[in-house]
């Protein structure tokens, strides 16, 4: 029987995609060896001036990456621990389980930027309600333009915006569970606590993982968010990696240099995602 | 003890939840306000605290030319990309899930896990990395402030959930029943499309769900690669928060952006509870 | 009409799947694939339905070559051991499936159908839907399914296995009527199986597989009779038949110290040195004056009572035709049927047979 039907299944997706990406990606390698930017637009030849200039000279883009760390590490952190604590809440039965199901699925769906423009108006220092609360304890905090405030916000608007995500996947792995393990504790007489130590946790470890990583991927992107809601500032404070780039490249159109940022960002990306994986991996699979 | 577990749970319930609708009760709130009401400081109660004004939402369908707030152009801008890209996606995405899930793969050390996730890691790729060569390259092809233009930029963003989904969907659908076309006189595409296909349905609307959601809410590509011939919704009100700031018409039109969405909300928890998800995410 | 495989090689990663498979079907016949589980049975059935690639060798039906005909032109039918159905159709619309693809007309179809129907038992269920059905019901929808299709070659793969013992049986019974009445005189029909008993009451030719190889092929009775080797005594024989490691010195078999006896007259002109000698756990008896031997289990088995028994380092199953019950460590005095005693050759090849070797 002739077997070559499979690559008419594949090849549509994969043609595209590859034809889709293959373009910028060589693009942006080719980019970042020239010095194109708004003064002499071209394609010449520099060399590896870029990424000489980016890993001696350039402090800015190295502090943005360890401040996008900072951020995506603690916001899902917190998405986290908050999503499982809720997805085992509305697990069992509980009263309006379905309506709290739905409540905390729906930041999830409504269109980040916009949500921000919303939260904007909350956080705003003497108009919004948030304020309006501290102003009861004769206090008016700088929630927008604190460097460590605005950092809070940004994470607070983020753990709104993506909690739901973690909640969603780890309420789906949670109702996926086999009920066996569960019987066999409570034949045991096993606890709430000691039945989520040794059986939901560890069941629940490779979904964890799975639902960190992604998440981590996604909100390494952070930087709808920090355009709308502070554009990086005060100063510097609130500049992820991503936004830097984007100024660099299409604010200061220093394009050939942005290039050479997103290609290095990428190969750290890559790294970086790759060892967390790994480690989470060791951390909450070997325990078991 | 048990008493105090139930409170405790119930007690965060409550916040969440509180913490969940605020900025929307907000945003609500505000809609029915006019410049007196915002700039006099936080209320929150209409009548008792404000005076109610409409003019908010009725900003949202009058013409541009009369100091109305567009946005039902970009609305149906926004409808029309994240429809297209998501069936695209879905389609490609959905042929090469069912390839990579059926038949073996093998090009030098290259093999059906090595694919699955070249397609699945363009997740990875920050967007800002493809921002300026796409710009560049859909200014080449003549698609820079297109819908078209966009369309094919959000392929590459939905085409990985898809594949994602449905590779894992297709993995637990029997290969006999499909065999079993086969051997019923179906040939590899019949047996697609008239078993495997009403099949997946399951799968099929969570893998187009996921897609909507992603291509709905997406900002970054629409905002660098469109101007001012196309606009989509997310832009649109991010550009209405720059310039000057009229509070109630930007949370009337906000609320109305992401009105359509949360309906998706209820049918992802419908499939939640049905045990359909768990199946179909992992 | 004639369906041959020749020398079909089939070894995608280590271990074959098949290993030189040659072999001649005819129609009107019942063949029975059997084997151990990934012994090669499942393979042979999907290569002959076209749904697995093979190395090296030929399919060859009534003259041609099978090998180019993709499956779904070759007009097989396949049941599966897996209740496969199609999931989103109707009992009814499952067994017409085959046929709409056919583009038969709606009547014929619907007649064709409805004969299928009545024959495997599902009048009245036209319309139910297949997750509503046991899966006895399930197995009879894909049956039908099969049987509407009046293909030249069906292929069963283990199509009891998954039922309960009761329902088994009665279908197993059901099903070979079926087979026998309806499609035999035109068609070649194929069943795998890994139960021994299966294959003795399908009463076909046996073809038992080890390993993706053919090791024996025969009638049923033959097979059954003359096992070629010990290998093939244990795929054939549920409970296997004891092998026994022992020796032939001046007149004698023994077995150990305490258990010799005499060699019985269907073994001529025998060597002196080791063997194996096979013995079925049916062909011996307790007998007070028999061979002393330990008990280890006892287990009785519906209308039979199995006895696991031992003495110093002689291990060996026997069966008795009735319920007793035994303890543990206690002693019964057994004696060999010598007259059923088979003498296989150091290398497991069969020597020697109580019944008459062609």
């Amino acid at each position: 029987m002739n077997f070559n039907h499979k690559f008419v299944f594949l090849l549509p997706g994969l043609l595209v995609l590859i034809g889709i990406l293959i373009f910028p990606i060589v693009f942006t390698v080719r980019l970042s060896l020239s010095s194109w930017d708004s003064f002499y637009p071209g394609l010449d030849f520099i060399g590896l001036d870029n990424y000489i200039r980016l890993f001696t000279d350039d402090k800015r883009f190295w502090e943005s990456f360890f401040r996008l760390s900072f951020l995506s590490v603690t916001t899902v952190f917190l998405q986290y621990i908050i999503g499982f604590s809720l997805a085992l809440m509305v697990w069992k039965d509980i009263i309006f389980k379905r309506f709290f199901r739905v409540l905390f699925l729906i930041p999830m769906m409504t269109t980040p930027v916009i949500m921000t423009v919303i939260w904007r108006t909350f956080f705003h220092e003497s108009l919004g309600p948030v304020n309006d609360f501290f102003s009861l304890f004769g206090i008016t905090p700088l929630w927008l333009s604190n460097n460590i405030l605005a950092k809070v916000t940004v994470i607070i608007v983020e753990v709104w915006q993506w909690t739901p995500f973690m909640f969603l996947l780890l309420l789906a792995g949670l109702l996926s569970l086999p009920k066996e393990p569960f019987l066999a504790a409570s034949i045991d007489g096993a606890g709430p606590i000691r039945k989520f130590i040794y059986v939901t946790f560890p069941l629940m470890a490779p979904i964890s993982i799975g639902a960190i990583i992604i998440r981590l991927i996604e909100a390494s992107k952070i930087m709808d968010t920090v355009y709308v809601l502070t554009s990086g500032g005060p100063g510097t404070a609130t500049e992820t990696s991503s936004y830097y780039i984007f100024i660099k490249g299409l604010r200061e159109f220093q394009i050939g240099y942005s290039a050479a940022l997103s290609f290095t960002y990428l190969i750290i990306m890559i790294i970086s995602l790759t060892i967390i994986s790994k480690l989470l991996v060791k951390l909450l699979i070997k325990k078991i | 003890m048990r008493t105090f577990y139930l409170t405790l749970k119930y007690l965060i319930i409550t916040l969440w939840s509180l913490f969940v609708i605020a900025p929307f009760l907000w945003a609500l709130s505000t809609s029915f306000k006019d410049f007196n009401s915002v700039t006099g400081g936080a209320t929150y109660i209409p009548w008792l605290q404000f005076e109610p004004s409409l003019e908010g939402w009725k900003v949202l369908v009058r013409s541009p030319a009369k100091g109305g707030v567009d946005i039902i152009e970009p609305y149906f801008n926004s409808i029309f990309v994240t429809c297209t890209a998501s069936l695209i996606s879905i389609i490609l995405g959905t042929l090469a899930a069912y390839a990579l899930s059926r038949f073996k793969f093998k090009a030098g050390f290259i093999k059906n896990n090595d694919i699955t996730f070249f397609f699945i890691s363009q997740r990875i790729m920050p967007p800002i990395v493809l921002s300026i060569p796409f710009f560049l390259m859909l200014g080449f092809l003549g698609l820079l402030d297109n819908l078209f233009g966009l369309i094919l930029v959000y392929i590459v963003l939905l085409m990985p959930i898809a594949v994602w989904i449905m590779v894992d969907f297709f993995n637990k659908v029997p290969q006999e029943i499909d065999e079993t076309a086969l051997i019923d006189g179906c040939n590899p595409y019949q047996a697609f499309f008239k078993v495997v296909v009403p099949n997946s349905i399951p799968g099929l609307i969570v893998a187009g769900l996921f897609c909507i959601i992603f291509g709905w809410i997406d900002f970054f590509f629409a905002f660098i690669l469109t101007f001012t011939e196309v606009q989509l919704l997310p832009v649109k009100i991010v550009a209405l928060n720059s310039s000057v700031t009229p509070w109630w018409s930007l949370s009337a039109s906000a609320l109305v952006s992401v009105a359509p969405l949360i309906v998706v909300a209820f049918i992802v928890e419908r499939y939640l509870s049905k045990g359909n998800l768990s199946g179909a995410l992992k | 009409m004639k369906l041959v495989t020749d020398n079909l090689t089939f070894k995608p990663e280590k271990e074959y799947f098949l290993n030189k498979v040659s072999l001649e079907f005819e129609a009107g016949k019942l063949y029975t694939l059997l084997g151990r589980t990934l012994s090669g049975k499942t393979s042979l059935l999907k290569t002959i339905a076209g749904l697995q690639p093979i190395d090296t060798g030929n399919i060859i039906f009534e003259g041609k070559d099978f090998s180019t005909i993709p499956v779904w032109k070759r007009n097989v039918a396949m049941v599966y051991q897996q209740f496969i159905n199609y999931p989103h159709l109707n009992v009814f619309d499952n067994i017409a499936f085959p046929l709409k693809q056919r583009k038969m007309k709606t009547s014929d179809i619907e007649n064709e159908v409805s004969v299928a129907i009545h024959k495997v038992g599902l009048l009245g269920f036209e319309k139910r839907k297949i997750q509503e059905l046991s899966g006895g019901q399930q197995q009879r929808v894909a049956l039908a399914r099969s049987l509407v299709k009046k293909a030249k070659i069906l292929l069963l793969d283990e199509p009891l296995v998954n039922l309960d013992y009761k329902l088994r049986e009665d279908l197993r019974n059901e099903f070979k009527n079926i087979f026998t009445s309806d499609l035999s005189a035109n068609s070649i029909l194929l069943y795998a199986s890994t139960d021994p008993l299966e294959a003795m009451q399908l009463n076909g030719d046996i073809i038992v597989l080890d390993e993706g190889e053919i090791l024996q092929s025969g009638t049923a009775k033959d097979v059954f009779e003359n096992p070629t080797n010990i290998k093939v005594s244990e795929i054939t024989n549920d409970p296997a038949m004891n092998i026994l490691k022992g020796s032939i010195d001046s007149n004698k078999i023994i077995l150990n110290e305490n258990v010799q006896f005499k060699i019985p007259k269907h073994v001529k002109n025998i060597q002196a040195g080791t063997y194996h000698f096979g013995i079925r756990a049916s062909d011996m008896i307790l007998d007070d004056k028999g061979f002393d031997f330990n008990i280890d289990i006892s287990e009785i088995s519906g209308s039979e009572t199995f006895l696991h028994l031992h003495q110093n380092e002689l291990n060996i199953v026997l069966l008795i035709e009735e319920v007793k019950n035994f303890n543990e460590n206690d002693k019964v005095k057994i004696n060999f049927n010598l007259d059923k005693l088979y003498v296989f050759d150091g290398k497991g090849d069969l020597l020697f047979s109580p019944f008459k070797m062609n």
